[in-house]
Protein backbone atom coordinates (compact mmCIF):
# COMPACT_ATOMS: atom_id res chain seq x y z
CA UNK A 1 0.00 0.00 0.00
CA UNK A 2 1.35 3.67 -0.65
CA UNK A 3 1.33 6.62 1.20
CA UNK A 4 -2.09 9.08 0.28
CA UNK A 5 -4.28 6.17 -1.02
CA UNK A 6 -8.02 6.28 0.08
CA UNK A 7 -10.05 3.71 1.06
CA UNK A 8 -13.03 3.07 -1.14
CA UNK A 9 -14.35 -0.30 0.10
CA UNK A 10 -13.87 -1.95 3.29
CA UNK A 11 -13.26 -5.89 3.57
CA UNK A 12 -16.64 -6.86 3.78
CA UNK A 13 -17.89 -5.25 0.87
CA UNK A 14 -15.00 -6.66 -1.12
CA UNK A 15 -15.59 -10.55 0.32
CA UNK A 16 -19.19 -10.08 -0.95
CA UNK A 17 -18.56 -8.58 -3.89
CA UNK A 18 -16.15 -11.93 -4.46
CA UNK A 19 -18.57 -14.55 -3.45
CA UNK A 20 -21.50 -13.11 -5.57
CA UNK A 21 -18.66 -12.94 -8.53
CA UNK A 22 -17.34 -16.03 -8.49
CA UNK A 23 -21.01 -17.85 -7.81
CA UNK A 24 -22.57 -16.33 -10.79
CA UNK A 25 -19.23 -17.07 -12.84
CA UNK A 26 -19.58 -20.74 -11.60
CA UNK A 27 -23.33 -20.32 -12.44
CA UNK A 28 -22.85 -18.69 -15.78
CA UNK A 29 -20.26 -21.22 -17.16
CA UNK A 30 -22.88 -24.66 -15.25
CA UNK A 31 -25.60 -23.72 -17.13
CA UNK A 32 -23.67 -23.09 -20.58
CA UNK A 33 -22.74 -26.38 -20.25
CA UNK A 34 -26.30 -27.59 -19.74
CA UNK A 35 -27.43 -25.30 -22.43
CA UNK A 36 -25.27 -25.91 -25.13
CA UNK A 37 -24.87 -29.60 -26.35
CA UNK A 38 -21.37 -28.26 -27.56
CA UNK A 39 -20.39 -27.44 -24.22
CA UNK A 40 -21.92 -30.59 -22.63
CA UNK A 41 -17.77 -31.64 -21.87
CA UNK A 42 -17.82 -28.79 -19.17
CA UNK A 43 -18.88 -31.69 -17.45
CA UNK A 44 -16.43 -33.85 -18.51
CA UNK A 45 -13.43 -32.99 -15.76
CA UNK A 46 -16.07 -33.08 -12.56
CA UNK A 47 -17.65 -37.08 -14.16
CA UNK A 48 -20.28 -35.66 -16.37
CA UNK A 49 -23.45 -33.46 -16.96
CA UNK A 50 -24.76 -34.30 -14.03
CA UNK A 51 -22.10 -33.34 -11.83
CA UNK A 52 -22.52 -30.07 -13.70
CA UNK A 53 -26.18 -29.90 -12.60
CA UNK A 54 -25.21 -30.10 -8.98
CA UNK A 55 -22.42 -28.08 -8.73
CA UNK A 56 -25.20 -25.72 -10.51
CA UNK A 57 -27.63 -26.33 -7.89
CA UNK A 58 -25.28 -25.54 -5.13
CA UNK A 59 -23.72 -23.22 -6.37
CA UNK A 60 -27.01 -21.25 -6.42
CA UNK A 61 -27.07 -21.72 -2.62
CA UNK A 62 -23.95 -19.42 -2.36
CA UNK A 63 -25.11 -16.75 -4.65
CA UNK A 64 -28.61 -16.83 -2.88
CA UNK A 65 -26.48 -15.41 0.28
CA UNK A 66 -23.96 -13.85 -1.90
CA UNK A 67 -27.30 -11.56 -3.53
CA UNK A 68 -28.61 -11.11 -0.12
CA UNK A 69 -26.14 -9.62 1.58
CA UNK A 70 -24.94 -7.74 -1.96
CA UNK A 71 -28.75 -5.99 -2.01
CA UNK A 72 -28.54 -5.31 1.48
CA UNK A 73 -25.02 -3.64 1.97
CA UNK A 74 -25.54 -1.34 -1.27
CA UNK A 75 -29.28 -0.92 -2.08
CA UNK A 76 -29.02 2.51 0.01
CA UNK A 77 -25.81 3.61 -1.87
CA UNK A 78 -26.52 2.12 -5.09
CA UNK A 79 -30.17 1.72 -5.36
CA UNK A 80 -31.79 4.90 -5.77
CA UNK A 81 -31.39 7.11 -8.11
CA UNK A 82 -30.42 10.96 -6.56
CA UNK A 83 -31.93 13.40 -8.96
CA UNK A 84 -31.29 15.88 -10.76
CA UNK A 85 -27.58 14.96 -11.15
CA UNK A 86 -28.03 11.37 -11.86
CA UNK A 87 -30.17 12.42 -14.64
CA UNK A 88 -27.64 14.99 -16.11
CA UNK A 89 -24.88 11.85 -16.16
CA UNK A 90 -27.00 9.56 -18.05
CA UNK A 91 -27.81 12.33 -20.60
CA UNK A 92 -23.95 12.26 -20.97
CA UNK A 93 -23.66 9.05 -20.73
CA UNK A 94 -21.04 10.01 -18.19
CA UNK A 95 -18.26 11.09 -20.76
CA UNK A 96 -18.32 7.39 -21.27
CA UNK A 97 -19.37 7.21 -25.32
CA UNK A 98 -18.37 11.02 -26.24
CA UNK A 99 -16.41 13.32 -25.55
CA UNK A 100 -17.82 15.64 -22.65
CA UNK A 101 -16.44 18.77 -21.08
CA UNK A 102 -17.55 18.84 -17.57
CA UNK A 103 -19.22 15.33 -16.55
CA UNK A 104 -21.59 15.87 -13.61
CA UNK A 105 -19.83 14.87 -10.09
CA UNK A 106 -21.28 11.87 -8.84
CA UNK A 107 -21.25 10.08 -5.24
CA UNK A 108 -19.80 6.83 -4.71
CA UNK A 109 -21.43 5.23 -7.39
CA UNK A 110 -22.52 6.80 -10.56
CA UNK A 111 -25.96 5.85 -12.06
CA UNK A 112 -24.42 3.53 -14.68
CA UNK A 113 -22.87 1.49 -11.88
CA UNK A 114 -26.67 1.85 -10.21
CA UNK A 115 -28.29 0.61 -13.09
CA UNK A 116 -25.85 -2.34 -13.28
CA UNK A 117 -26.85 -2.91 -9.82
CA UNK A 118 -30.77 -2.88 -10.48
CA UNK A 119 -29.89 -5.35 -13.37
CA UNK A 120 -27.92 -7.53 -10.79
CA UNK A 121 -30.42 -7.26 -8.29
CA UNK A 122 -33.60 -7.75 -10.32
CA UNK A 123 -32.03 -9.97 -12.32
CA UNK A 124 -30.61 -12.24 -9.78
CA UNK A 125 -34.21 -12.51 -7.94
CA UNK A 126 -35.57 -13.46 -11.60
CA UNK A 127 -32.66 -15.97 -11.54
CA UNK A 128 -33.49 -17.25 -8.11
CA UNK A 129 -36.89 -17.37 -7.96
CA UNK A 130 -37.47 -19.33 -11.36
CA UNK A 131 -34.09 -21.66 -10.88
CA UNK A 132 -36.39 -22.57 -7.57
CA UNK A 133 -39.48 -23.47 -9.83
CA UNK A 134 -37.34 -25.14 -12.43
CA UNK A 135 -35.51 -27.28 -9.51
CA UNK A 136 -38.91 -28.55 -8.19
CA UNK A 137 -41.23 -28.15 -11.06
CA UNK A 138 -43.58 -31.51 -10.46
CA UNK A 139 -46.47 -29.80 -8.57
CA UNK A 140 -46.83 -26.83 -10.50
CA UNK A 141 -48.69 -26.18 -13.87
CA UNK A 142 -46.16 -27.20 -16.68
CA UNK A 143 -47.35 -23.65 -18.35
CA UNK A 144 -45.74 -21.95 -15.44
CA UNK A 145 -42.31 -24.03 -15.44
CA UNK A 146 -41.84 -23.22 -18.88
CA UNK A 147 -42.59 -19.86 -18.70
CA UNK A 148 -39.48 -19.98 -15.80
CA UNK A 149 -37.02 -21.77 -18.03
CA UNK A 150 -37.48 -18.61 -20.42
CA UNK A 151 -37.40 -15.86 -18.04
CA UNK A 152 -34.22 -17.99 -16.70
CA UNK A 153 -33.16 -17.63 -20.28
CA UNK A 154 -33.45 -14.16 -20.18
CA UNK A 155 -31.93 -13.31 -17.36
CA UNK A 156 -28.59 -15.43 -18.61
CA UNK A 157 -28.93 -13.04 -21.60
CA UNK A 158 -28.59 -10.02 -19.70
CA UNK A 159 -26.44 -11.51 -16.66
CA UNK A 160 -24.26 -12.73 -19.27
CA UNK A 161 -23.83 -9.55 -21.25
CA UNK A 162 -23.20 -7.29 -18.34
CA UNK A 163 -20.97 -9.25 -16.70
CA UNK A 164 -18.14 -8.50 -19.86
CA UNK A 165 -19.12 -4.93 -19.71
CA UNK A 166 -18.31 -5.00 -15.70
CA UNK A 167 -15.22 -6.78 -16.57
CA UNK A 168 -13.93 -3.65 -19.03
CA UNK A 169 -15.36 -1.31 -17.18
CA UNK A 170 -13.91 -2.61 -13.82
CA UNK A 171 -10.18 -2.98 -15.43
CA UNK A 172 -9.21 -1.87 -18.63
CA UNK A 173 -11.76 0.72 -19.71
CA UNK A 174 -11.34 2.49 -16.08
CA UNK A 175 -7.50 1.99 -14.95
CA UNK A 176 -7.38 2.41 -11.23
CA UNK A 177 -10.71 1.39 -10.14
CA UNK A 178 -9.87 -2.79 -10.21
CA UNK A 179 -7.88 -2.22 -6.79
CA UNK A 180 -11.42 -0.37 -5.33
CA UNK A 181 -12.37 -3.82 -5.09
CA UNK A 182 -9.06 -5.90 -4.75
CA UNK A 183 -7.17 -3.80 -2.05
CA UNK A 184 -10.28 -1.31 -1.29
CA UNK A 185 -7.45 1.20 -1.64
CA UNK A 186 -7.45 3.75 -4.95
CA UNK A 187 -5.76 6.51 -6.01
CA UNK A 188 -6.93 10.48 -5.24
CA UNK A 189 -7.09 11.52 -9.12
CA UNK A 190 -8.91 8.49 -9.82
CA UNK A 191 -11.60 9.18 -7.14
CA UNK A 192 -11.39 12.34 -7.94
CA UNK A 193 -12.01 11.74 -11.37
CA UNK A 194 -15.11 8.98 -11.00
CA UNK A 195 -16.87 9.75 -7.94
CA UNK A 196 -15.99 13.52 -7.09
CA UNK A 197 -18.84 14.11 -5.08
CA UNK A 198 -18.62 11.04 -2.82
CA UNK A 199 -14.62 12.34 -1.96
CA UNK A 200 -16.06 15.98 -1.13
CA UNK A 201 -18.58 14.43 1.00
CA UNK A 202 -15.98 12.04 2.87
CA UNK A 203 -13.69 15.06 3.26
CA UNK A 204 -16.56 17.08 4.62
CA UNK A 205 -17.80 14.56 7.29
CA UNK A 206 -14.15 13.82 8.11
CA UNK A 207 -15.10 9.78 7.06
CA UNK A 208 -11.85 10.03 4.56
CA UNK A 209 -9.88 7.21 5.61
CA UNK A 210 -6.17 8.05 4.06
CA UNK A 211 -3.34 5.48 3.95
CA UNK A 212 -0.25 6.27 6.14
CA UNK A 213 -2.14 9.38 7.48
CA UNK A 214 -2.97 8.79 11.01
CA UNK A 215 -5.47 10.72 12.43
CA UNK A 216 -8.77 11.54 9.71
CA UNK A 217 -11.39 11.67 11.86
CA UNK A 218 -13.38 10.12 14.99
CA UNK A 219 -15.46 7.89 12.50
CA UNK A 220 -12.44 6.75 10.53
CA UNK A 221 -11.33 3.55 10.79
CA UNK A 222 -8.29 1.98 9.26
CA UNK A 223 -9.04 -1.48 7.14
CA UNK B 1 -33.95 -45.99 -42.99
CA UNK B 2 -38.14 -45.64 -43.64
CA UNK B 3 -40.01 -44.00 -40.66
CA UNK B 4 -42.65 -46.06 -38.66
CA UNK B 5 -45.73 -45.63 -37.04
CA UNK B 6 -47.66 -47.10 -34.64
CA UNK B 7 -51.29 -47.23 -35.09
CA UNK B 8 -54.04 -47.47 -32.58
CA UNK B 9 -57.41 -47.87 -33.23
CA UNK B 10 -59.32 -46.95 -30.01
CA UNK B 11 -62.51 -48.73 -31.52
CA UNK B 12 -61.07 -51.81 -30.87
CA UNK B 13 -59.66 -51.28 -27.93
CA UNK B 14 -61.53 -53.70 -25.15
CA UNK B 15 -59.40 -52.32 -22.23
CA UNK B 16 -57.88 -55.54 -21.31
CA UNK B 17 -54.44 -53.97 -20.62
CA UNK B 18 -52.71 -56.54 -22.51
CA UNK B 19 -50.42 -53.68 -24.13
CA UNK B 20 -50.07 -52.15 -20.32
CA UNK B 21 -48.20 -55.80 -19.36
CA UNK B 22 -46.44 -56.47 -22.59
CA UNK B 23 -44.37 -53.35 -22.16
CA UNK B 24 -43.74 -53.67 -18.27
CA UNK B 25 -42.65 -56.80 -19.37
CA UNK B 26 -40.58 -56.08 -22.30
CA UNK B 27 -38.47 -53.12 -20.19
CA UNK B 28 -38.88 -55.06 -17.07
CA UNK B 29 -40.59 -52.40 -14.86
CA UNK B 30 -42.25 -53.82 -11.92
CA UNK B 31 -45.85 -52.69 -10.75
CA UNK B 32 -46.03 -50.82 -7.92
CA UNK B 33 -49.35 -51.40 -5.26
CA UNK B 34 -51.60 -48.62 -6.33
CA UNK B 35 -55.28 -47.84 -4.80
CA UNK B 36 -58.68 -48.29 -6.19
CA UNK B 37 -59.90 -45.16 -7.01
CA UNK B 38 -63.09 -45.82 -8.08
CA UNK B 39 -62.30 -46.67 -11.70
CA UNK B 40 -60.92 -49.58 -13.66
CA UNK B 41 -58.35 -47.37 -14.74
CA UNK B 42 -54.99 -48.97 -12.87
CA UNK B 43 -52.44 -47.40 -12.45
CA UNK B 44 -54.01 -43.42 -11.98
CA UNK B 45 -51.06 -42.14 -14.44
CA UNK B 46 -48.03 -42.62 -16.41
CA UNK B 47 -45.41 -43.34 -14.11
CA UNK B 48 -41.68 -43.65 -14.10
CA UNK B 49 -42.41 -47.76 -14.21
CA UNK B 50 -45.26 -47.50 -16.25
CA UNK B 51 -44.64 -46.05 -19.64
CA UNK B 52 -48.07 -46.90 -21.60
CA UNK B 53 -51.26 -46.72 -19.80
CA UNK B 54 -55.17 -47.37 -21.21
CA UNK B 55 -57.12 -44.60 -19.75
CA UNK B 56 -60.82 -45.82 -19.02
CA UNK B 57 -63.34 -42.84 -19.23
CA UNK B 58 -67.62 -43.00 -19.18
CA UNK B 59 -69.19 -40.68 -21.53
CA UNK B 60 -72.93 -40.53 -21.98
CA UNK B 61 -74.29 -40.74 -25.30
CA UNK B 62 -76.96 -39.18 -27.16
CA UNK B 63 -79.81 -41.78 -26.48
CA UNK B 64 -78.71 -41.34 -22.67
CA UNK B 65 -76.73 -44.88 -22.74
CA UNK B 66 -73.31 -45.03 -21.04
CA UNK B 67 -70.19 -45.68 -23.07
CA UNK B 68 -66.71 -46.52 -21.81
CA UNK B 69 -63.82 -44.99 -23.98
CA UNK B 70 -60.17 -46.60 -23.95
CA UNK B 71 -57.60 -45.13 -25.10
CA UNK B 72 -53.92 -46.15 -24.87
CA UNK B 73 -52.13 -43.23 -23.85
CA UNK B 74 -48.30 -43.25 -23.71
CA UNK B 75 -45.47 -41.06 -25.74
CA UNK B 76 -46.55 -39.78 -29.17
CA UNK B 77 -42.96 -39.83 -30.81
CA UNK B 78 -43.50 -36.27 -32.45
CA UNK B 79 -41.52 -35.33 -35.52
CA UNK B 80 -40.84 -31.96 -33.85
CA UNK B 81 -40.45 -33.40 -30.27
CA UNK B 82 -40.37 -30.32 -27.62
CA UNK B 83 -38.47 -32.80 -24.95
CA UNK B 84 -35.70 -33.46 -27.93
CA UNK B 85 -35.30 -29.63 -28.17
CA UNK B 86 -35.31 -29.08 -24.45
CA UNK B 87 -32.70 -32.07 -23.38
CA UNK B 88 -30.08 -30.81 -22.30
CA UNK B 89 -27.88 -33.68 -21.86
CA UNK B 90 -29.15 -35.50 -25.49
CA UNK B 91 -31.00 -38.24 -23.37
CA UNK B 92 -33.83 -37.61 -25.43
CA UNK B 93 -33.19 -38.04 -29.42
CA UNK B 94 -34.79 -38.90 -32.85
CA UNK B 95 -34.33 -42.30 -33.85
CA UNK B 96 -33.45 -42.74 -37.85
CA UNK B 97 -37.08 -44.68 -38.17
CA UNK B 98 -38.42 -41.04 -36.32
CA UNK B 99 -39.28 -42.07 -33.20
CA UNK B 100 -37.91 -40.19 -29.85
CA UNK B 101 -35.29 -42.58 -27.99
CA UNK B 102 -34.20 -41.99 -24.32
CA UNK B 103 -30.39 -43.09 -23.67
CA UNK B 104 -30.90 -43.27 -19.89
CA UNK B 105 -27.13 -43.36 -19.42
CA UNK B 106 -27.25 -40.10 -20.44
CA UNK B 107 -30.45 -38.47 -18.94
CA UNK B 108 -29.71 -35.98 -15.73
CA UNK B 109 -32.62 -35.89 -14.16
CA UNK B 110 -33.31 -31.90 -15.07
CA UNK B 111 -37.08 -32.78 -15.83
CA UNK B 112 -36.95 -30.05 -18.85
CA UNK B 113 -38.74 -32.40 -21.30
CA UNK B 114 -41.46 -32.76 -18.32
CA UNK B 115 -42.46 -29.45 -18.54
CA UNK B 116 -42.28 -29.18 -22.58
CA UNK B 117 -43.93 -32.42 -23.58
CA UNK B 118 -47.04 -30.94 -25.09
CA UNK B 119 -48.94 -34.65 -24.38
CA UNK B 120 -47.53 -34.56 -20.66
CA UNK B 121 -45.17 -37.80 -20.91
CA UNK B 122 -42.04 -38.20 -19.87
CA UNK B 123 -42.30 -39.45 -15.70
CA UNK B 124 -39.46 -38.44 -13.06
CA UNK B 125 -38.08 -41.38 -10.61
CA UNK B 126 -36.68 -39.60 -7.65
CA UNK B 127 -34.74 -43.17 -6.87
CA UNK B 128 -32.63 -42.73 -10.26
CA UNK B 129 -32.89 -39.57 -10.72
CA UNK B 130 -33.56 -39.76 -14.40
CA UNK B 131 -37.02 -40.08 -16.45
CA UNK B 132 -38.20 -42.48 -18.13
CA UNK B 133 -40.84 -42.75 -21.09
CA UNK B 134 -41.84 -45.52 -23.58
CA UNK B 135 -39.35 -45.79 -26.82
CA UNK B 136 -41.49 -47.75 -28.91
CA UNK B 137 -39.29 -50.98 -28.10
CA UNK B 138 -36.75 -49.46 -30.23
CA UNK B 139 -34.55 -52.49 -29.54
CA UNK B 140 -37.00 -54.82 -30.89
CA UNK B 141 -37.74 -52.70 -33.84
CA UNK B 142 -33.88 -52.76 -34.35
CA UNK B 143 -34.01 -57.13 -34.17
CA UNK B 144 -36.86 -56.69 -36.68
CA UNK B 145 -39.70 -57.11 -34.31
CA UNK B 146 -43.01 -54.90 -33.69
CA UNK B 147 -43.03 -52.96 -30.37
CA UNK B 148 -44.48 -55.11 -27.30
CA UNK B 149 -47.54 -53.58 -26.85
CA UNK B 150 -48.42 -54.14 -30.88
CA UNK B 151 -47.64 -57.89 -30.32
CA UNK B 152 -49.90 -58.58 -27.39
CA UNK B 153 -52.82 -56.88 -28.42
CA UNK B 154 -55.13 -59.42 -29.29
CA UNK B 155 -57.89 -57.30 -31.17
CA UNK B 156 -56.03 -55.94 -33.43
CA UNK B 157 -56.20 -52.34 -32.04
CA UNK B 158 -52.36 -51.54 -32.22
CA UNK B 159 -50.99 -52.36 -35.26
CA UNK B 160 -47.33 -51.12 -36.29
CA UNK B 161 -45.54 -50.57 -39.81
CA UNK B 162 -43.99 -48.46 -42.19
CA UNK B 163 -45.48 -44.48 -42.13
CA UNK B 164 -47.07 -44.21 -45.36
CA UNK B 165 -49.33 -47.13 -44.93
CA UNK B 166 -50.46 -46.56 -41.54
CA UNK B 167 -51.77 -43.28 -42.23
CA UNK B 168 -53.34 -44.81 -45.43
CA UNK B 169 -54.86 -47.58 -43.47
CA UNK B 170 -55.69 -45.31 -40.65
CA UNK B 171 -58.20 -42.89 -42.83
CA UNK B 172 -59.66 -45.69 -44.63
CA UNK B 173 -60.44 -46.93 -40.89
CA UNK B 174 -61.75 -43.47 -40.05
CA UNK B 175 -63.98 -43.69 -43.25
CA UNK B 176 -65.13 -47.06 -42.37
CA UNK B 177 -66.35 -45.93 -39.13
CA UNK B 178 -67.88 -42.40 -39.73
CA UNK B 179 -69.64 -40.51 -37.68
CA UNK B 180 -66.86 -38.44 -35.45
CA UNK B 181 -64.04 -40.74 -36.74
CA UNK B 182 -61.11 -39.22 -37.18
CA UNK B 183 -57.36 -39.56 -37.64
CA UNK B 184 -55.29 -37.93 -35.12
CA UNK B 185 -51.49 -37.72 -34.97
CA UNK B 186 -50.30 -36.58 -38.70
CA UNK B 187 -51.52 -32.85 -38.31
CA UNK B 188 -49.44 -31.31 -35.70
CA UNK B 189 -45.91 -31.16 -34.26
CA UNK B 190 -44.54 -32.32 -37.69
CA UNK B 191 -46.75 -35.75 -37.43
CA UNK B 192 -46.48 -38.04 -34.37
CA UNK B 193 -45.01 -41.79 -34.78
CA UNK B 194 -47.74 -42.47 -32.39
CA UNK B 195 -51.01 -42.52 -34.05
CA UNK B 196 -55.16 -42.89 -33.19
CA UNK B 197 -58.15 -43.78 -35.20
CA UNK B 198 -60.35 -41.66 -32.76
CA UNK B 199 -63.84 -42.87 -32.91
CA UNK B 200 -65.08 -39.65 -30.97
CA UNK B 201 -63.91 -36.49 -31.29
CA UNK B 202 -60.49 -35.32 -30.15
CA UNK B 203 -62.12 -32.88 -27.31
CA UNK B 204 -64.26 -35.43 -25.80
CA UNK B 205 -61.06 -37.73 -24.85
CA UNK B 206 -59.41 -36.59 -21.63
CA UNK B 207 -56.13 -36.18 -21.55
CA UNK B 208 -55.45 -35.72 -25.11
CA UNK B 209 -54.85 -32.10 -26.35
CA UNK B 210 -56.98 -30.86 -29.34
CA UNK B 211 -54.22 -29.32 -31.17
CA UNK B 212 -51.35 -30.01 -29.60
CA UNK B 213 -47.88 -28.03 -30.57
CA UNK B 214 -44.03 -27.13 -29.65
CA UNK B 215 -44.80 -24.44 -26.69
CA UNK B 216 -43.99 -21.34 -27.88
CA UNK B 217 -42.00 -20.50 -24.58
CA UNK B 218 -40.23 -23.22 -25.93
CA UNK B 219 -39.25 -21.82 -29.27
CA UNK B 220 -38.55 -18.75 -27.48
CA UNK B 221 -36.41 -20.14 -25.15
CA UNK B 222 -34.27 -22.40 -27.34
CA UNK B 223 -34.75 -20.36 -30.55
CA UNK B 224 -34.31 -16.74 -29.51
CA UNK B 225 -33.05 -16.79 -26.11
CA UNK B 226 -30.31 -19.11 -26.48
CA UNK B 227 -28.54 -17.66 -29.60
CA UNK B 228 -29.19 -14.18 -28.42
CA UNK B 229 -27.24 -15.05 -25.27
CA UNK B 230 -24.12 -15.23 -27.37
CA UNK B 231 -25.53 -12.75 -29.48
CA UNK B 232 -25.61 -10.46 -26.73
CA UNK B 233 -22.34 -11.44 -25.05
CA UNK B 234 -19.88 -11.20 -28.45
CA UNK B 235 -22.11 -7.63 -28.91
CA UNK B 236 -20.65 -6.64 -25.36
CA UNK B 237 -16.92 -8.06 -25.90
CA UNK B 238 -16.74 -6.33 -29.38
CA UNK B 239 -18.57 -3.04 -28.36
CA UNK B 240 -15.91 -2.57 -25.17
CA UNK B 241 -13.04 -3.26 -28.05
CA UNK B 242 -14.65 -0.99 -30.39
CA UNK B 243 -15.20 1.55 -26.95
CA UNK B 244 -11.56 1.22 -26.00
CA UNK B 245 -9.40 1.89 -29.33
CA UNK B 246 -12.02 4.65 -30.51
CA UNK B 247 -12.80 6.42 -27.70
CA UNK B 248 -10.12 5.12 -25.10
CA UNK B 249 -10.68 4.41 -21.65
CA UNK B 250 -11.65 7.09 -19.06
CA UNK B 251 -8.15 8.02 -17.28
CA UNK B 252 -8.08 9.69 -14.09
CA UNK B 253 -6.80 13.68 -14.67
CA UNK B 254 -3.25 13.78 -14.38
CA UNK B 255 -2.55 15.93 -10.62
CA UNK B 256 0.50 17.91 -10.38
CA UNK B 257 3.00 16.46 -8.06
CA UNK B 258 2.55 12.91 -5.96
CA UNK B 259 0.27 10.82 -8.04
CA UNK B 260 1.86 11.29 -11.81
CA UNK B 261 4.34 8.39 -11.44
CA UNK B 262 2.29 5.36 -9.91
CA UNK B 263 0.40 4.86 -13.46
CA UNK B 264 -2.51 2.52 -11.84
S1 LIG C 1 -44.97 -37.09 -26.80
FE1 LIG C 1 -43.72 -35.85 -25.43
S2 LIG C 1 -42.10 -37.27 -24.75
FE2 LIG C 1 -43.04 -38.18 -26.61
S3 LIG C 1 -41.79 -37.40 -28.32
FE3 LIG C 1 -43.51 -35.98 -28.11
S4 LIG C 1 -42.66 -34.36 -26.77
FE4 LIG C 1 -41.31 -36.13 -26.54
S1 LIG D 1 -34.68 -35.12 -17.53
FE1 LIG D 1 -33.22 -36.35 -18.74
S2 LIG D 1 -34.29 -36.81 -20.65
FE2 LIG D 1 -35.43 -35.13 -19.67
S3 LIG D 1 -34.55 -33.22 -20.52
FE3 LIG D 1 -33.38 -33.66 -18.65
S4 LIG D 1 -31.61 -34.87 -19.32
FE4 LIG D 1 -33.11 -34.93 -21.02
Amino acid sequence: MRKGLIQATDSFERIVHWSLAVSCLILCLSGLGMMFHSLNFLGEPFGGLKSLKYIHNITALFFILALFFTVSMWWKEAGVFVFPEDLDWIKCAGGYLWHVDKVPEVGKYNPGQKMFFLVVAAGGVAMIFSGLIMLFPLHIPAMIVRLMYLIHAAGFVAIFAFFFIHLYLGTVGSPGSLPAMLTGWVSRPWLKKQHAKWLKEMEEHGTLVVYGEEKSSSHGHHG
Amino acid sequence: MAEYVKLIDVSKCTGCRGCQLACKQWNAQPAKQTENHGTYQNPPDLQANTWTLIRFQEIEEKDGKLKWLFRKDGCMHCTDAACVKVCPSGALYVTDIGTVGLNRDLCIGCKECISACPFDIPRYDRKTDKVYKCDLCLSRIKADLIPACAKACPTGAITFGEKGKMIEKAYARAKELGGDASVYGDKFVGGTHVMYVLDEKPGVYEHLPKSPSVPLSVILWKDIMKPLSLLAAGGVIAGSFLHYIIHGPKLPDEETGQEQKGGE
